[in-house]
């Protein structure tokens, strides 16, 4: 099969693979039990998602991050790999459950016709400080992307703490609120730290006027986590506003992609 | 081979009997092997906790194995003592050993420590040697059952008691308790029991404080801590993760401005009250503050009561499932 199809249908692969994790886990948590499939069903999208990623990789002969579609692929390879690590490390429960529908969104955001290249141009000379600026900003969305997710799961056990709906399943399966605010925090510095070596390559790199464009965006972001990070760190902040800002924010920088 | 059981538990008896046919957990294999030794009796595993004595054997003839094990009995203990003793032969031994493992027989409906129990007796009486082909099978095929209807029911869901229930929500917020604070005002009954199981679950550091002194200086040393004087106790909220208020004072205790006044203190670090006297002792505006989470005697109760109605409505599957395994 040609290379310039079968990126699509390893596209839809991953995007299924990730909707598969989302509808089993969620239909495991209603049931009040843990699925133990999530793991694996996410495990084959982000296997899907490299696969895919290479293709386009090698279309390019760059790294892929050449439209919207590639960068929509970039971030939900970011959010997984994320998951996958930080789920290993501190084992937070349900996190694929809530991590999946977004991956699912994210791809499924992709197969949109129109938004990947169907006949990508092919880089020549590539600046390897545009690349990098690509590559980091978008891993950074990763860990943010999953600080979001983590600070939802806040929300929800929190609401259900202080109305003392207890007799629930998400109740029983969440995390505590204590470990899951930690997790937001330590998401959020991680991908503040990638977000400004993404953004350092970025003022270092070959401008265009489209590229200025987004970096004044971007850097209106950076300032917005550095802002949270400095107060919680200066002052500390209630668990609750860290999580909704770590929510609120994400959702903002989901509007710099228009502009890319 | 046909299955026998014999056994009285907290429903048939009372504990000065109980404690009369008590098998000590270490001496479990060996009272199955001594059973194996009488007419009649194959196999056997000896099962005894603090709510329950029983004895399962395998025998050729259920009737004369039953009646054989009786009369063992009735050698140590009178007739008095003997009326306590239920009977069951066959699929209503199978079922009952089921549910004894599933801890539907529990005091607590659905406790999972009795599960662990039977295990622990089980292997005894396999190490002694007392059983063999047939209630190794049974034992093994009761596990299976335990473990399903742990999965796949909401038997174990929610607690059942007050200082459960607060200990169950602390996790909830805190994750391990190891390292927190727990802070009492008053030294009631109540207090002591909750602090207590806080501190059983990891709580490293317990702080009373009392209206009298002496009470507080004397909790605090039942639980291994240290006492504050009542007017000089809100510094320690600052470093408490946990307030369990009991006095019984006509007006709060403790009051939202308070706590309000040590939030940037406290790094906004997340704040469990929990409030067990009548009238309260903590004003209800200190759950409006974001990192409070104040539950008082009711809404403890109405949630220990809610876990012990969907245990209830969980027995019926789970009989169902039994059913299904028999």
């Amino acid at each position: 099969m040609d290379i310039f199809v079968m990126d699509k249908w390893t596209l839809l692969i991953a995007t299924l693979l990730a909707a598969a994790a989302a509808v089993q886990g969620a239909s495991y948590v209603r049931r009040g039990v843990r699925s133990p499939w999530t793991m694996a069903w996410i495990l084959l999208s982000f296997i899907a998602q490299m696969v895919l990623l290479g293709m386009r990789g090698e279309m390019r002969g760059a790294c892929p991050l050449g439209d919207t579609g590639e960068v929509l692929i970039f971030a939900a390879w970011a959010l997984t790999i994320c998951y996958l690590l930080e789920g290993s490390v501190y084992r937070l429960s349900l996190l694929g459950v809530f991590t999946s529908p977004l991956v699912a969104f994210l791809l499924g955001l992709a197969l949109i016709p129109g938004m990947l290249d169907d006949d990508p141009v092919h880089i020549d000379h590539a600046d390897a400080w545009g690349e990098s600026h690509a590559a980091l900003s978008v891993l950074a969305y990763g860990a943010l992307g999953l600080a979001a997710v983590t600070g939802v799961m806040f929300l929800l056990l929190n609401q259900r703490l202080k109305d003392g709906e207890l007799n629930n399943v998400l109740f029983k399966n969440l995390p505590p609120v204590r470990d899951l605010s930690r997790v937001v925090t330590r998401l959020l510095v991680l991908g503040f730290t990638i977000l400004t070596l993404g953004l350092i390559c970025g003022l270092v790199m070959e401008k265009s006027g489209d590229v200025t464009k987004h970096l004044v965006v971007a850097i209106c972001q950076w300032v917005a986590y550095a802002v949270l990070l400095i107060v919680e760190w200066r002052r500390g902040m209630p668990p609750r506003r860290m999580a909704l800002a770590a929510v609120i924010l994400f959702v903002l920088s989901l509007s710099i992609f228009p502009l890319l | 081979m046909e299955l026998v059981c014999l056994g009285l538990n907290h429903e048939t008896a009372p504990v000065e009997v109980r404690e009369q046919f008590a098998v000590a957990a270490e001496q479990q294999g060996a009272k199955a092997k001594e059973l194996i030794n009488l007419n009649a009796i194959a196999e056997s595993v000896v099962v005894s906790t603090c709510n329950r004595t029983e004895i399962y054997i395998a025998t050729e003839q259920a009737d004369e194995g039953a009646e054989i094990l009786h009369e063992h009995l009735a050698c140590d203990h009178d007739a008095v003592e003997m009326q306590h003793i239920y009977q069951k032969v066959g699929n209503d031994a199978r079922a009952h050993l089921f549910r004894l493992v599933s801890g539907l027989n529990s005091m607590v409906l659905g406790e999972t420590e009795i599960f662990g129990q039977v295990k622990q007796a089980y292997g005894q009486a396999l190490e002694a040697g007392a059983t063999k082909g047939f209630l190794n099978k049974l034992f093994q095929k009761s596990f299976t059952v335990g473990k399903r209807i742990r999965t796949n029911t909401r038997i174990q869901m929610g607690q059942t008691s007050v200082g459960s229930v607060a200990v169950d929500l602390a996790e909830k917020i805190f994750g391990q308790l190891k390292g927190s604070h727990v802070m009492v005002i008053g030294a009631g009954e109540m207090s002591r029991q909750v602090a207590q199981s806080m501190l059983s679950r990891g709580a490293e550091k317990v702080t009373v404080t009392n209206r009298t002194h002496e009470r507080a200086v004397e909790l605090a040393e039942a639980l291994g801590g240290g006492a504050v004087p009542f007017d000089n106790w809100e510094e320690t909220l600052v470093s408490a993760d946990v307030v369990v208020s009991s006095t019984g004072a006509t007006e709060p205790v403790l009051k939202a401005a308070q706590i309000k006044e040590v939030r940037r203190k406290r790094k906004f670090r997340p704040l469990f009250l929990i409030d067990i006297a009548v009238p309260r002792d903590i004003e209800p505006a200190a759950g409006d503050i974001e990192e409070v989470y104040l539950y008082d005697i009711d809404k403890l109760q109405q949630l220990a009561s809610e876990a012990r109605a969907s245990r209830e409505e969980q027995l019926r599957i789970c009989e169902e499932m039994i059913q299904e395994e028999l």
